[in-house]
């Protein structure tokens, strides 16, 4: 008799422990809620009453408060200009609002998947599977990480390489290979994503142009006068350019309307809507890229990537 | 503002330029002196050291710049008599027979001066010499960010 009750006895006694230590564990996570704002059971977290000054019935909703230091932004658009030395070891400053496009390469000496852009950015026949006017710079790690020389061996003739570590930091380069589209004229990214040649680069920068500006619908009309606008726009840049002014430079402009299939009496030369006006092709599908004319892309966003 | 720090010249580049300070490998023997060149259009890896063939390609609203350092044989020449970088220039020290390259509508200035006894001058291209009241406070915004300082004891500037 005596040894089952002392059996009992340190049955209860173990159970209180659990029970104890259960508490305190509830306690915890009470405690540990309470400092991240969420107040459970809190009557300043109950519902708000309705317009009769009725609470409805069921339990009291939770009311998150964020209190905590706030998450993460997401990547960031802004661009910078690419600021390092040459391989050679030459300051060297490339500004991203020279060029209406700047395609800029992140590439290390040493990844292997880098080693199939190295030598594609090297060859003249495959550069051109990239949108003519987008200009093409290499930004490797500066030489505190890269070794000149390795890089130097391996930089395409005529494509600038700017070894700075400052930029890989700018624009949150998660690895190598890299690719960052900057749009020059409204100074943001359009796109960026890793590649694995030149050709699956062009794809994606012919996609974001696709997405940028979609077809126009049948029969819209829009769509041929903001080409001939887009047209318009790159004969004036063109005649500018040339120096030309007075009737000859009406006499070019209009040789180079008549060569892109844009007779007198055209309608897209009168537009009917400001959109017609502004609706303008992206940069680098236009005949003369470096035109002043307002680029058409959208504004950069996660689709955009 | 990006800065440009190489062979004793440092540019500030004011927003929308871009250059490089480079020297180029020497040849035969032969002596090679720092050359900067500031552009605001992309300046190609390959561009001559007074702009070449690229200079034909700028846009009306472009401009080209070079800071070209001579040999210190040049010190003491009446060339260089002037003494301090240009940081100052008017739209009338530009012509458009002041170029290397006749292009139709561009406008150039070329100043040689002795900046901290270094024997320098000046190059500059407008895209458009009828454009120059505009673009030449561009122009001195970049000369206001350049500064050559005196050649290193070893003698490498």
């Amino acid at each position: 008799m005596v040894a089952v009750v002392v059996a009992l006895a340190l049955v209860v006694a173990l159970l209180g422990v659990l029970v104890a230590g259960l508490l305190r564990s509830h306690a915890d996570i009470i405690r540990a809620l309470h400092s991240l704002g969420v107040g459970v059971g809190d009557p300043a977290g109950s519902a708000a009453p309705d317009h009769a000054g009725h609470r409805p019935p069921g339990p009291a909703p939770v009311d998150v408060r964020l209190s905590g230091p706030p998450l993460p932004a997401e990547r960031s658009t802004a661009v910078h200009d690419l600021e390092g030395v040459t391989p050679a070891g030459d300051a060297i400053v490339v500004s991203t609002s020279s060029s209406p496009l700047t395609l800029v390469a992140f590439l290390s000496s040493g990844c292997v998947s880098c080693a199939p852009l190295w030598d594609d950015l090297g060859d003249p026949d495959r550069r051109r599977l990239l949108p003519a006017q987008a200009r093409v710079v290499v930004v490797t790690k500066g030489p505190e990480w890269e070794s000149p020389g390795a890089i130097a061996a391996k930089a395409p003739e005529g494509v600038p390489v700017v070894m700075s570590t400052a930029s890989w930091s700018a624009y949150e380069v998660p690895g190598s290979p890299y690719f960052v589209l900057v749009d020059g004229r409204r100074r943001a990214r359009v796109g960026e994503g890793a590649g694995r040649g030149l050709a699956e680069i062009a794809d994606l920068i012919a996609q974001a142009a696709a997405d940028a500006h979609p077809p126009a619908p049948a029969g819209d009309p829009s769509g041929a006068t903001a080409a001939g606008a887009a047209t318009a726009a790159a004969t004036q840049s063109q005649a500018t350019a040339l120096g030309l002014n007075g009737a000859e430079r009406e006499a070019h402009n209009d040789a180079v309307l008549r060569g892109a299939g844009i007779l007198p009496g055209d309608p897209s030369l009168y537009p009917r809507r400001l959109e017609d006006v502004f609706a303008s092709t992206a940069p680098w599908n236009q005949p003369d890229g470096r035109d002043d004319s307002a680029s058409g892309l959208s504004a950069p966003g996660p689709a955009d990537r | 503002m990006a800065t440009l720090d190489a062979y004793g010249i440092e540019a500030r580049l004011p927003s929308g330029f871009e250059g490089r300070i480079y020297r180029r490998v020497p040849v035969g023997g032969a002596q090679t002196y720092p050359v900067a060149q500031f552009t605001t259009f992309a300046l190609p890896a390959d561009t001559a050291d007074f702009g070449g063939a690229y200079v034909d390609q700028m846009r009306p609203t472009d401009i080209f710049a070079v800071l070209f350092e001579f040999g210190p044989d040049s010190l003491g020449k009446a060339l260089f008599a002037r003494v301090g970088l240009p940081t100052r220039l008017t739209p009338a020290d530009f012509s458009p027979y002041t170029l290397r390259r006749g292009t139709k509508g561009q406008g150039g200035a070329q100043v040689f001066f002795t900046q901290s006894r270094r024997p320098f001058t000046l190059y500059v291209v407008l895209g458009s010499y009828s454009q120059r009241l505009v673009l030449v406070p561009r122009v001195n915004d970049l000369l206001a960010g350049l500064t050559v300082r005196a050649p290193s004891p070893a003698g490498v500037p």
